[in-house]
């Protein structure tokens, strides 16, 4: 379980240090065991920052980030981050990529490969394990950059805008292949978007954050049976909550 | 693909044809009796490669500096790359002064080298380094500041260690580049060798040089530069054939 309790987070200015941007203030969060929560809010709320700090990439000012009650002081292997602009090696083919992470942590060869091969199968890129990234989609990308994280069998999924640079079609068929691999294992997911459709589609529940400086302003429900079909967006708690996401954040962008 | 080849090199020997041809044409319409046809000059390089011991020797004794020279600039000026690349502090001290050294002509510094050092193989090995480590440090930097900021999280995230992010991520990725200044920097090394040879004149081709034209030989002079420039040719496409190699998914940003 994650556990952020009074996270405080100051970046310095370029200019003179004395002043901070304040990104996010006295955040209150908490993700269980197997809980899909999605994250949603405009930009500069901070959503991105939080999730590099609970990945451990970026220290805290202030508060407690504890991941089942031992705090988070860098990365670890229990976590795994699947990134916007997929962060692939482009002079490794797919299956390097793929192996990333057990190779750094000394797993042998032909264990990372069996591995590999599994999950690039189960992404639906066999086949494409010698291609290099430039002959990939980027849908085809974040797939890989799915496997790599899978590969690791991390506890916890941090997912930064994954599909954000990708097309509404590509996107909506990753979000359904995502889900059919979640339902899987239902590892626990912390998902950053910009997308109402996206964050009510996946999320057990939505976070709704605010920006300037960033805070949790709500923590909604998607009170939706799971397997979610892409029938679900016809239904009427669908509409709901995406119209209730949307009241709120067209109001944060008017002030 | 083999029609596209064939046809490329078609051009490249017709553009020569036209070159040797226009060359033959100049020396057939000018009074000049020194400037020597092109055929002489292939005579007269086919005597020096199969005749001529002294050729072999004073190319041997000019491409000491320039191995030598070269290898140092590549001792020297990777790893300043690679630092300035990745520290911020060694970057801003080292930028005057890679500034300054890139756009000088450093052929005047040459008698001062030469006074400080005198005329034997540490000299022409000196100013060799002078020519062509800075263009390796240069490129090696832009290298590794190439390498996307995303990659290294990535591979922090997956709990790299520094000396990993290093192996995996920053040298992998800056090599296109590090290439592409070792390709310059070898294309300097020459052309600091040959500076040598032609104002140190004390030793190798230089030397053949000038006792070629003392004694009006000018078809061996010409011969003479035509080898240089073969071997120039020669390890220059090697280097890009081997570039290609390592760096064939990167775009070309080198300097120089």
């Amino acid at each position: 379980m994650i556990r952020v309790r009074g996270l405080s987070k100051e970046f310095a200015t370029f200019d003179n240090g004395s002043s901070g941007v304040l990104a996010l203030s006295n955040i209150d969060f908490e993700v269980r065991d197997n809980e899909f929560i999605t994250v949603i809010g405009p930009s500069g709320c901070g959503k991105t920052t939080l999730l590099r700090i609970i990945a451990g990439l970026i220290p805290y000012d202030q508060g407690e980030v504890t991941i089942d009650g031992r705090p988070v002081t860098g990365p670890g292997p229990e976590r795994a981050v699947v990134f916007q602009n997929f962060a692939l090696m482009p002079w490794a083919d797919v299956l390097t990529n793929v192996t990333f992470g057990l190779d750094i942590r000394g797993t042998p060869k032909d264990e990372c490969q069996a591995k590999a091969r599994e999950l690039i199968k189960q992404v639906g890129l066999e086949g494409f394990a010698k291609r290099l990234p430039k002959e990939l989609s980027g849908g085809m990308q974040q797939r890989v950059g799915l496997a790599r994280a899978l590969a690791v069998d991390p506890q916890i999924l941090l997912m930064d805008e994954p599909f954000g640079a990708l097309d509404e079609q590509t996107r909506r068929l990753l979000q359904e292949q995502l889900l059919r691999l979640w339902e899987q294992e239902r590892k626990t997911v912390v998902f950053i978007t910009h997308s109402m459709d996206e964050a009510v589609m996946l999320g057990d529940r939505v976070t709704l954050m605010t920006p300037r400086p960033g805070r949790v302003k709500e923590i909604i429900d998607v009170p939706l049976k799971r397997p979610r079909l892409r029938d679900v967006e016809k239904s009427s708690v669908f509409l709901e909550v995406k119209e209730y996401l949307w009241e709120n954040l067209r109001a944060m962008q008017i002030e | 693909m083999k029609n596209s080849a064939v046809r490329d090199w078609g051009l490249r020997l017709l553009v020569f044809a036209v070159f040797v041809g226009l060359w033959e044409i100049f020396v057939g319409y000018s009074q000049n009796f020194l400037l020597p046809r092109f055929t002489e000059t292939a005579t007269g390089l086919f005597h020096l490669l199969f005749h001529d011991h002294r050729f072999w020797e004073a190319l041997y004794v000019s491409n000491q500096a320039l191995l030598l020279g070269y290898a140092v600039s590549l001792l020297v000026g990777i790893p300043l790359g690679l630092a300035a690349g990745r520290l911020r502090w060694m970057d801003r001290v080292l930028n005057p002064y890679v500034g300054v050294l890139l756009a000088m002509p450093v052929a005047p510094l040459i008698p001062i080298v030469i006074i400080a050092l005198g005329l034997g193989l540490a000299a022409r090995v000196f100013i060799v380094v002078l020519f062509a480590f800075v263009f390796i440090t240069v490129n090696t930097r832009a290298g590794v500041r190439s390498v996307e900021p995303s990659l290294i999280e990535m591979a922090k995230s997956f709990g790299a260690s520094e000396g990993q992010i290093w192996r995996r991520i920053v040298i992998p990725g800056a090599m296109p580049a590090i290439f592409a200044g070792m390709r310059i920097g070898l294309g300097r090394s020459i052309t600091g060798m040959v500076m040598v040879e032609l104002l140190l004149v004390a030793s190798g081709l230089g030397r053949l040089l000038l006792e070629f034209s003392g004694r009006m030989q000018s078809d061996l002079v010409f011969a003479t530069v035509l080898a240089v420039i073969i071997e120039a040719i020669a390890l220059l496409t090697a280097m890009q054939a081997i570039e290609r190699r390592i760096a064939g998914w990167a775009p070309d940003v080198s300097i120089g």
